[in-house]
């Protein structure tokens, strides 16, 4: 146990440089972007005096390095400053947009999860057989749609010509769990048959690397039940890299959400970043970038962690 | 052994068949695609336009083909330039292993961490839009997913047998490296190369949609699909085509990449 | 988190899910769209379309404009203008009072005004009324409880349309306790017909109906006249996505969509759930050059360029045919748009390659920059890329978001784009707004001095005849000197659900609920 928090004291070091990284890239990229939010504000009619007051009144007059000290400063204080559209405090307005973006892609990413196990496993056990193909095709099909063109369609289908759901909007789960419900099952059904193909593909491929090894024909060979050899043998051996490729796609989600929050208008925390990129508010685009990458890396570390649960053969040293 | 075959067949098969409309597209087209004739907007499918014309009256058989050249040129070399680049840095990481190691890893982690769509925006903004700016943006967004797989391929191929084998013989480390730790990296950059063509598609199209895409008059199945949007209700066949276009090559790409797979993965062949 | 106010959002959802019946129609809440968060709810404050649109259900100014974007008094009672044009003498109307019961007094405007033009409130209208913009206020005084008294440096013909600009907040009145005792704003407490209710960040605003508000009678136009609220509370959503916003109309989640796109608009009207109406708006839309650019200060390049051009078809396919052409600068709906501004210079290809001769042009690319972030600007990009080749000139599009192209704008950086301006209510506005000396604005376009002379004098002049003719004769210098060429001034649709009575489009554009309802039964 000692070896183990000694190790993940090591990782989260580690981290240290990896945010500091993305803090320094994120500050500068962010201000190489022309435009800025004076302008923005101002609009077509701004004199050259008001956009001057304007930039100071912002601090945008600063020089940059001081300005990403000074902001450096404040982050580590836990400040994350004021968004520069509406004056809200960066941090509360994350928190707020990122449980709406969390709920939807660990709801999708689970179910998907759910039905890509038993369909990979299947689709391996069966390898080249009918089901196989069925299995392979669907899933290859399910990762070549758009995500947005997907959810678009379903949109117009459910939310439109069958009107069994409403098109926009959103209620919190603390506040009304079955409205809620209604406005979240578009989003993460698309995200989900999307996530569903990426999943079924890993699982099986996994589990096709696990039936050729020589133990599962040991296991075959003792008289164990083929329900057994795949269930106590294949599944768990074959949910090693799945799990990684889950990781993956939970870490890399977030940003990716963006589109689709657009489509079906739900305040997440990708709209709110790209919102922000797009009104050059400073302080949000930074702190959403810093914190989709702390929530990365420690969604890695978890998986990280995690990884010796399913697969015997890694030890966590 | 079936669909060993089949996968390749269909595979290849869906791939020459785009792969072909691109070269085709290059010499001829049924109309030019960036031609505007107002008097013929959203056509639906008819004899004179087989897919209709789009919001321009521009043939969207043409545009489809056109688009094929844009799509797969910009496909290609994001995927070689991130392979290339991810490739060469895992090999460094992973082989020399130490403080190169180290460093590589906290700055890959650091590109990871940034979502790689948000990643491109954000180049892509600074860069101005044009092709280069999407594969170079794309790119650098896609190369440290290559590159933490092809260090683990090498961790996990330089303890084997073979590789010391090779040293012991008395092998360059560069040779060893070339010649027995790059191949056992094949299957896993095949697999990744596959999904990245899959995702450069699309993320040339939602960067399209988020009005950033290739810049007109040339079309690319990106930025019709996100144009066709507006028009979904009205003229289906505009989102459609593209649609099936991208899903096809994706289809064809996946298909190819798994018999690929299976073909070159060294664990079949020593099994 | 911070998801408090548990149960006015219970209620809410229940009036959501449990449409019919149960609640009055009088109860229910009509849910309208815009397209972005508000910024602010302090009137021309940091601010954007959205936020005026809403502040302006909450707080009134001195004047507000009528549907025809001409000036009328609102909290006002009269308006007199002395015989030099320098004092204005405001008399409030009887019995106002604010949202929380306050009666409103000559020393609230005293008190608003001076937080208006303390630089450190940062009022988006500052130096139009401190003298390096429309006029220089040198006093404000109230002589009486219901008298205010503003006296100018100089006479002008804009002051009241200035007290009264959207972007300005409508030198809206609020009360003191709109501020915290640290002197920030809070929220506005005004006179308007709606109160602010709610405000969640990207998701909505919500007022409910003032329960003290004041109506002066008359007419209901603009923002003056009979503004009694008919429901009880408004819902603007934040819905940034055209075709998202669309199907929810569509479906019923949204009651009102003021900004409807051209290309809806048939299948809108045919629709049957849906009631469309149109009004000739006040923007413009054109394409802008740089006349300091190496190859385009060349006048006859310009020239070519508009004469290659089929304005018409162009006009005709941006806005699916809602909109006129329109050459110039002065919008249709304009009383000063006559027959010079109403001129639409006709296509001549040959002309024009005459003229690109003379000019020695070699097929150099010209750099055109323009935005997918307005549909229009894009597609007229396009559409000029088309035509323009015809006539042998080789336009290359470059897309940026719209901040960035913002910025080329404001800084004059670029060959040629596409643009759009907001509305300019007054024909001086307008061409004050394309026209400068670059050297100290060079985001305009035009930069010519008897050009420039001649606008500040349409400012001073009130007689309509005598301005008239100065437009005339600046038509005619602009459009020989082709700096912009104008497309059309545009057209606002608004959309609302067949159950929605009372609502009117018109050309300032913005959403106004007061005196809308939902049709009773249903």
């Amino acid at each position: 146990m000692h070896a183990l928090w000694k190790y993940i004291g090591k990782r989260l070091l580690w981290t240290l440089p990896t945010l500091l990284i993305v803090a320094v890239m994120v500050f500068f990229l962010v201000r190489m972007i022309p435009g800025d939010p004076a302008q923005l504000i101002l609009g077509d009619s701004a004199s050259p005096e008001e956009l001057a007051n304007l930039r100071a009144s912002l601090g945008l007059d600063q020089p940059v390095p001081l300005q990403f000290l000074y902001w450096l400063g404040n982050v580590v204080r836990g400040d994350l400053g004021h968004s520069i559209s509406n004056g809200a405090p960066v941090l509360p307005l994350m928190l707020d947009r990122f449980q709406v973006s969390a709920t939807i892609v660990l709801v999708a990413v689970g179910l998907a999860t759910l039905i890509a196990i038993p369909a990979g496993l299947i689709a391996a056990w069966r390898q080249n057989g009918h089901v196989d193909v069925a299995i392979v095709a669907a899933s290859t099909l399910l990762m070549s749609v758009p995500s947005f063109w997907l959810g678009l369609i379903l949109l117009l289908i459910f939310g439109l010509n069958l009107g069994w759901l409403p098109v926009v909007g959103f209620v919190p789960f603390s506040e009304k769990p079955w409205t809620a419900i209604t406005y979240v099952i578009l989003p993460i059904v698309t995200l989900m048959l999307i996530e569903v193909g990426v999943l079924t593909r890993m699982m099986r491929a996994s589990a096709i690397e696990i039936l050729r090894l020589e133990y599962v024909m040991h296991a075959r060979a003792k008289g164990l039940s083929e329900r057994k050899v795949l269930l106590r043998h294949v599944l768990p051996n074959a949910f090693a890299p799945t799990w990684t490729m889950i990781g993956l796609v939970l870490g890399g989600l977030l940003g990716g959400i963006a589109v689709l929050e657009t489509v079906f208008t739900l305040p997440g925390l990708g709209r709110l970043l790209v919102d922000a990129i797009f009104a050059r508010d400073y302080p949000v685009v930074q702190g959403c970038l810093l914190f989709t990458a702390l929530i990365y890396v420690i969604v890695n570390l978890i998986v990280d962690l995690c990884y010796p649960l399913f697969d015997p053969r890694v030890t966590a040293s | 052994m079936i669909r060993q075959p089949a996968n390749l067949l269909i595979g290849s098969a869906l791939l020459i068949f785009i792969g072909g409309m691109a070269i085709i597209a290059l010499f001829w087209t049924p109309y030019d695609p960036a031609a505007i004739k107002l008097i013929a907007r959203l056509k639906p499918p008819s004899a004179q336009f087989w897919l209709g014309t789009d919001e321009f009256g521009r043939d969207v058989v043409s545009r489809l083909m056109a688009g094929a050249v844009q799509s797969m040129t910009v496909a290609i070399l994001t995927v070689v330039f991130a392979i290339t680049l991810g490739t060469i840095t895992g090999l460094i990481a992973g082989y020399t292993r130490g403080l190169v190691d180290r460093i590589l890893m906290v700055f890959s982690d650091a590109l990871l961490a940034f979502p790689g769509t948000l990643l491109a925006l954000g180049l892509m903004v600074i860069s101005g839009p044009n092709k280069y700016g999407i594969i170079l943006a794309l790119g650098i967004a896609y190369a440290p997913s290559v590159l933490r797989i092809v260090r683990a391929s090498v961790l996990s191929a330089r303890e084997r047998e073979y590789v010391e084998a090779s040293r012991v013989i008395g092998n360059s480390e560069f040779t060893t490296m070339f010649r027995h730790v790059l191949p056992n990296c094949t299957a896993p950059i095949v697999v990744l190369a596959t999904s990245m063509f899959g995702w450069v598609v699309l993320a040339e199209s939602g960067l399209s949609f988020l009005g950033l895409g290739v810049p007109p008059p040339a079309p690319t199945w990106g930025n019709m699909l996100s144009a066709a949007r507006t028009y979904i209700e009205k003229a289906p066949w505009l989102g459609l085509a593209p649609g099936i276009c991208i899903s096809l090559t994706l289809l064809g790409i996946n298909l190819l990449g798994d018999a690929l797979r299976d073909r070159f993965d060294p664990r079949t062949e020593q099994r | 988190m911070k998801y408090r106010n548990l149960l006015t959002m219970t209620a809410m959802t229940a009036v959501l899910a449990t449409t019919a019946g149960s609640a009055m129609a009088q109860d229910k809440m009509m849910r309208v769209r815009i397209n972005a968060d508000i910024r602010s709810t302090d009137p021309g404050v940091n601010r954007d379309a959205n936020s005026d649109a809403i502040v302006l259900h909450m707080v009134e100014g001195l004047v507000g404009y009528r549907d025809d974007a001409s000036v009328a008094p609102l909290l006002a009672k009269s308006v007199d203008i002395s015989e030099d044009g320098k004092t204005y003498t405001f008399k409030l109307r009887d019995g106002l009072k604010f949202s929380n019961g306050e009666a409103l007094t000559s020393a609230d405007v005293l008190s608003s005004w001076q937080r208006y033009v303390d630089p450190k409130t940062a009022w988006r209208c500052l130096k139009d009324v401190t003298g390096s913009g429309v006029a220089n206020v040198t006093s404000v005084t109230a002589p009486d409880a219901s008298t205010v008294v503003y006296t100018l440096e100089k006479p002008t013909a804009l002051f009241l349309a200035t007290l009264a600009r959207t972007d300005c907040g409508g030198t809206g009145i609020y009360q003191k306790s709109s501020l915290g005792n640290d002197g920030k704003w809070v929220k506005p407490v005004g006179t308007g017909p709606f109160m602010l209710k709610e405000w969640r960040s990207g998701q909505y605003v919500e007022l409910a109906a003032n329960p003290n508000y004041v109506s002066p009678g008359g007419e209901r136009t603009g923002y003056v006249g009979d503004k009694t609220p008919k429901i009880g509370a408004v819902r603007f959503m934040v819905i940034p996505d055209d075709a998202a916003a669309k199907a929810a109309l569509y479906s019923g989640d949204i009651d009102v969509l003021a900004d409807v796109n051209n290309a809806d608009i048939d299948d809108m009207t045919k629709s049957g759930q849906l009631k469309v109406d149109k009004v000739a708006a006040m923007g413009l839309t054109g394409l802008l050059f740089q006349t300091r650019d190496p190859l385009l200060k060349d006048a006859r390049i310009r020239k070519a360029l508009l004469l290659s051009l089929d304005i018409p078809q162009i006009t005709e396919a941006l806005t699916n045919g809602q909109s006129a052409p329109s050459a110039s600068v002065i919008p249709v709906p304009s009383p000063y748009s006559g027959a010079a501004e109403k001129q639409i210079p006709t296509r001549n290809i040959e002309e024009a390659k005459k003229l690109l001769a003379e000019a020695g042009y070699k097929g150099q690319p010209i750099k055109w920059l323009a935005t997918k972030y307005y549909p229009s600007l894009f597609d007229s990009a396009v559409l000029v890329q088309a035509m323009a080749q015809e006539a042998g000139i080789n336009i290359e599009v470059e897309t940026l978001d719209w901040a960035t192209l913002l910025d080329r704008y404001t800084t004059g950086n670029y060959s040629a784009m596409s643009f759009t301006y907001s509305a300019r209510l007054d024909p001086s506005l307008s061409y004050d707004m394309v026209s400068g000396n670059k050297d100290k604005s060079p985001n305009k376009v035009w930069d010519n001095p008897d050009g420039l002379k001649l606008i500040a004098e349409s400012t001073t002049i009130t007689d309509e005849a005598k301005r008239q003719a100065i437009f005339d004769k600046l038509e005619g210098m602009i459009r020989a000197d082709v700096p912009i060429i104008p497309l059309y001034s545009g057209t606002r649709i608004g959309a609302v659900r067949s159950d929605v009575e009372g609502y009117k489009t018109w050309p300032v554009g913005y959403a106004r609920m007061w005196g809308v309802s939902f049709a009773p039964g249903k």
